[in-house]
C-alpha cells in the first residue's frame, strides 16, 4: 500500500478543462472518495491516476514512484469500473486470473489466489460462469474480485455502486468499507453520490467544473462548507440558501429581503457579513438547524408552506422563504397544510453566510 | 392476513380483442415465395443441366428432369489428368489464390485501419474516414481504365498481383466501416481494465478486442473473398495469359473452344459456387451477428 499525490494535475480536451490544477495528497491506508455532480471531471482525476490518458500538465506520485509517464500496467494499481468491464468471453475464473497471469506468476499459485480471492468475495459457485450469466450484483462481486486479487499499491474505483438497486448499494456500500479496513488498502473512490462519499471515506474531496473545491473530512465539509456549491451539494436534503442584503443600523447589523423583513445578526455573524465584497450576503442554513413557528417570535421572518413530506419519523417541509425554498425538518406531530403563512426562526450559531457575489463562505476576522 | 372484499362494478364491460386477417403479412409471405422462387429456380436449372448429356442438355423442348442423369460433367472437369480438368484445376487454385490473398491481406489491413478510426483522435481523422467510404460512391468500372494504365505502368499487368491490389482497394472501405462498427461497439473500459491488469496496449488488443471482434473480422473476410472469388470485368482486363486466369473468365472459355458445352459449363458453375456457398453456410452466424451488432449501437 502506499501514498498518492496529485500535484498540479491538469487535463484539458482543447478549451475544455475537465481537470484544472487539482493537487491533493491521499495517505497510505486512507480512503477517499472523490464527489462531484456528472461531468466535473471525477472520472478524468481517476484515469490520470491510473494513466490511461496523458495528462496535459502535472505529476502523479504513487508512494516512492513519479509515475506520471509510466503505462497503468506499471503503476501497480487496480480498478474498479463502474460498468464492471469484465471480459465477457471469459468464465470468472479466467477474469480473476486474468491480472495474474499477465503478470506471469505460477499456475498453482495463480489458483491458490483465484480461490481465495472467490471465497472473500462468496462467488465460488461461479467461478465457471461467464460474465453475462450472473445478475448485476454478481458481476459487481467479480470486478471488485479481479482488483483484490493481486496486492496492488492502490485500489481506484469509479462509481463501483451507481448500477446496483438500492438495497444492493446499501449492502455493497458496508462490504467494501470492510475490506478497507481489513486490508488497510488506499483507495480512491469516485461517486457522484453524496451519501456515499459521507458514509464510507475519511476524507472527501469535492469537485465542480473540473477544479478541487474542498478536501477534508466528511464532518469538516459538513460543518464548514467552504463555498455555497459544497454547501449546497453535501448534506440531505441539501442546505437552503437565500439570497438576501446586509443593511448598517448603527452598531447592529441585519439582513434585508426584497420583501421588507429584516433578520438581526448577532455580533459573530455581523462581523462576517461586513466582510462580504458587496452588501449581497447569502443565508444558509440546515434543516436541522431552523424552527417553524405558527405564530411571529422575535427574530423570525414570514415563509410559505409549499409542499409537506412525511416520512413516517420525521416530516419534511418545503417553504418559501424570500426567493427562496428552505427545508425543515420537523416532528411528525406538527400539523402544517400547504400555502399556510409560518414564521422561520434560524440559529445564529448554526447558519452559514456566503459571500453573494464570490460564493465563498465569509469568515469573521 | 385479513383480505379485503372487492366486488366488480355492474356496469363494468369485458372488451374481447379483435382480430382481422393481416394482409400486409400475407402479402409479404406471397412476396418472399415468389423472390424464392425466382433465385432457386435458375440454380435448380443450372444443377439439373449439369448432370445431363451434351445432346440430352440441347433437346427441344428441353426434357425437365434427366432421363440418364450422369456425373461424367463433373468428373471430366475434375480429373487432372484430362486437358479440360487440367485447366479447370488451374482456374480454380488462381482464384483460390488471389482471393485468399486479397482475403488475408485486406483484413491484415482493415483491422488495425478501423481499431485506429474507432479509438484514436488524430488530425484528418473525419476526411480520412469519409475519403475511404468515398471510393464506394463510383461503379467499379469507372476505375478500369486508369487501373489499368497504373498495373501497366508498375509491370504488373498478367500477374495476379494486379488483381490482387485492385480487390483490395475496392474490398477495404467496406471492411473498414465494418470493422469499426465493431470495435466502435466494444467499450473501451475493457481494453483500460487489461492495461491495468498488466497487458500492454498490444496485448490489450490482441488478448481482449480481437476475440470479441472474430465474428465482425470473420464477416470481413467472408465479404472480401466472395467479392474477390466473383469478380469478372478486372479479371477479363488484366490477364490475358490462360494460365494466369481466374474461375469467372476462364469458365467463358467453354463458349468458345468448345462449341458450347452447356452441361460442362454448368458443372464448373455449380463448381464454383461450391467454395461460397460452404463459406456462407458454416460461418453464416458470425456473418448475420456482425450485420446485426455492428450495425447497432447498444
Ligand atoms: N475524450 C473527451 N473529449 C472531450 N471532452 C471530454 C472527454 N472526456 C471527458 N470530457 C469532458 O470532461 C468533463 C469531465 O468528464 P468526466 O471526468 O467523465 O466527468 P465525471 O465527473 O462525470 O466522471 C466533461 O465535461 C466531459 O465532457
Ligand atoms: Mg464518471
Amino acid at each position: 500500500m502506499a501514498q498518492v499525490v496529485l500535484k498540479d494535475v491538469v487535463k484539458n480536451y482543447g478549451n475544455v478543462y475537465a481537470v484544472n490544477h487539482v493537487s491533493l495528497t491521499v495517505e497510505d491506508g486512507e480512503f477517499v472518495a472523490l464527489v462531484g455532480p456528472s461531468g466535473c471531471g471525477k472520472t478524468t482525476t481517476l484515469n490520470l491516476v491510473a494513466g490511461l490518458i496523458p495528462m496535459s500538465g502535472g505529476d502523479v506520485v504513487i508512494g516512492d514512484r513519479i509515475v506520471t509517464d509510466l503505462d497503468p500496467k506499471d503503476r501497480d494499481i487496480a480498478m474498479v469500473f463502474q460498468n464492471y468491464a469484465l471480459y465477457p468471453n471469459k468464465t470468472v475464473y479466467r477474469n480473476l486470473a486474468f491480472p495474474l497471469q499477465m503478470r506471469k506468476l505460477p499456475k498453482d499459485e495463480i489458483d491458490k489466489k483465484v480461490q481465495a480471492a472467490a471465497k472473500v468475495l462468496d462467488i465460488t459457485h461461479l467461478l465457471e460462469r461467464k460474465p453475462r450469466e450472473l445478475s448485476g450484483g454478481q458481476q459487481q462481486r467479480v470486478a471488485l474480485g479481479r482488483a483484490l486479487v493481486r496486492d496492488p499499491r492502490v485500489f481506484l474505483m469509479d462509481e463501483p455502486l451507481s448500477n446496483l438497486d438500492a438495497k444492493l448499494r446499501v449492502q455493497m456500500r458496508s462490504e467494501i468499507k470492510r475490506f478497507h479496513q481489513d486490508l488497510h488498502a488506499t483507495v480512491i473512490y469516485v461517486t457522484h453520490d453524496q451519501l456515499e462519499a459521507v458514509t464510507m471515506a475519511d476524507k472527501m474531496a469535492v469537485m465542480n467544473g473540473g477544479f478541487l473545491q474542498q478536501y477534508d473530512s466528511p464532518a469538516n465539509v459538513f460543518a464548514n462548507p467552504v463555498n455555497m456549491f459544497v454547501a449546497s451539494f453535501v448534506g440531505s436534503p441539501a442546505m437552503s440558501l437565500i439570497p438576501l442584503a446586509a443593511v448598517t443600523r448603527g452598531t447592529e447589523v441585519a439582513l434585508t429581503s426584497p420583501e421588507g423583513w429584516e433578520l438581526p445578526l448577532s455580533p459573530a455573524n455581523a462581523r462576517k457579513a461586513l466582510n462580504a465584497k458587496s452588501p449581497k450576503v447569502v443565508l444558509g442554513a440546515r434543516h436541522s438547524t431552523v424552527k417553524l413557528h405558527k405564530s411571529q417570535v422575535p427574530g423570525s421572518v414570514p415563509g410559505k408552506v409549499y409542499t409537506v413530506e412525511p416520512t413516517g419519523d420525521i416530516t419534511f417541509a418545503q417553504v418559501f422563504v424570500s426567493s427562496a425554498i428552505l427545508n425543515i425538518s420537523l416532528a411528525p406531530s406538527v400539523q402544517i397544510r400547504p400555502d399556510e403563512p409560518v414564521f422561520i426562526e434560524f440559529d445564529q450559531d448554526k447558519m452559514h453566510l456566503f459571500d453573494g457575489e464570490t460564493e465563498m463562505a465569509l469568515k469573521a476576522d | 392476513m385479513t383480505s379485503i372484499p372487492a366486488s366488480i362494478p355492474a356496469e363494468a364491460v369485458r372488451p374481447t380483442a379483435t382480430r382481422s386477417i393481416d394482409w400486409w403479412r400475407w402479402g409479404g409471405r406471397v412476396f418472399l415465395v415468389f423472390l424464392l422462387i425466382f433465385t432457386v429456380l435458375p440454380m435448380a436449372w443450372m444443377l439439373l443441366t449439369s448432370i445431363k448429356t451434351q445432346f440430352a442438355a440441347l433437346q427441344y423442348p428441353p426434357q425437365w428432369w434427366p432421363a440418364e442423369p450422369t456425373l461424367q460433367n463433373y468428373t471430366r472437369l475434375l480429373d487432372p489428368s484430362g486437358s479440360i480438368g487440367k485447366e479447370f484445376l488451374l482456374y480454380f487454385w488462381n482464384s483460390f489464390y488471389v482471393s485468399l490473398a486479397t482475403t488475408i491481406l485486406g483484413v491484415a489491413v482493415a483491422v488495425p485501419a478501423a481499431y485506429a478510426f474507432s479509438r484514436f483522435r488524430f488530425p484528418g481523422r473525419t476526411f480520412l474516414f469519409f475519403a475511404v467510404l468515398l471510393r464506394n460512391m463510383f461503379p467499379a468500372v469507372v476505375f478500369l481504365v486508369p487501373l489499368f494504365l497504373l498495373m501497366r505502368w508498375l509491370g504488373l499487368v498478367n500477374t495476379h498481383g494486379s488483381l490482387i491490389l485492385t480487390y483490395l482497394t475496392f474490398g477495404l472501405p467496406l471492411s473498414i466501416w465494418l470493422l469499426k462498427g465493431f470495435f466502435d461497439n466494444i467499450p473501451i473500459q475493457l481494453e483500460q481494465a487489461a492495461r491495468i491488469d498488466g497487458a500492454t496496449r498490444f496485448q490489450a488488443f490482441l488478448l481482449i478486442v480481437m476475440p470479441l471482434s472474430s465474428p465482425g473480422i470473420i464477416a470481413t473476410s467472408i465479404f472480401s473473398f466472395i467479392g474477390a472469388w466473383n469478380e469478372y470485368v478486372y479479371a477479363y482486363t488484366f490477364l490475358s495469359k490462360q494460365e494466369t486466369m481466374t474461375l469467372p473468365v476462364g469458365i467463358q472459355r467453354f463458349f468458345t473452344e468448345f462449341a458450347t458445352d452447356w452441361p460442362g459449363l454448368m458443372a464448373a458453375t455449380f463448381m464454383m459456387s461450391v467454395p461460397v456457398v460452404v463459406l456462407f453456410l458454416v460461418l453464416q452466424k458470425y456473418f448475420v451477428r456482425a450485420l446485426t451488432e455492428g450495425a447497432v449501437k447498444h
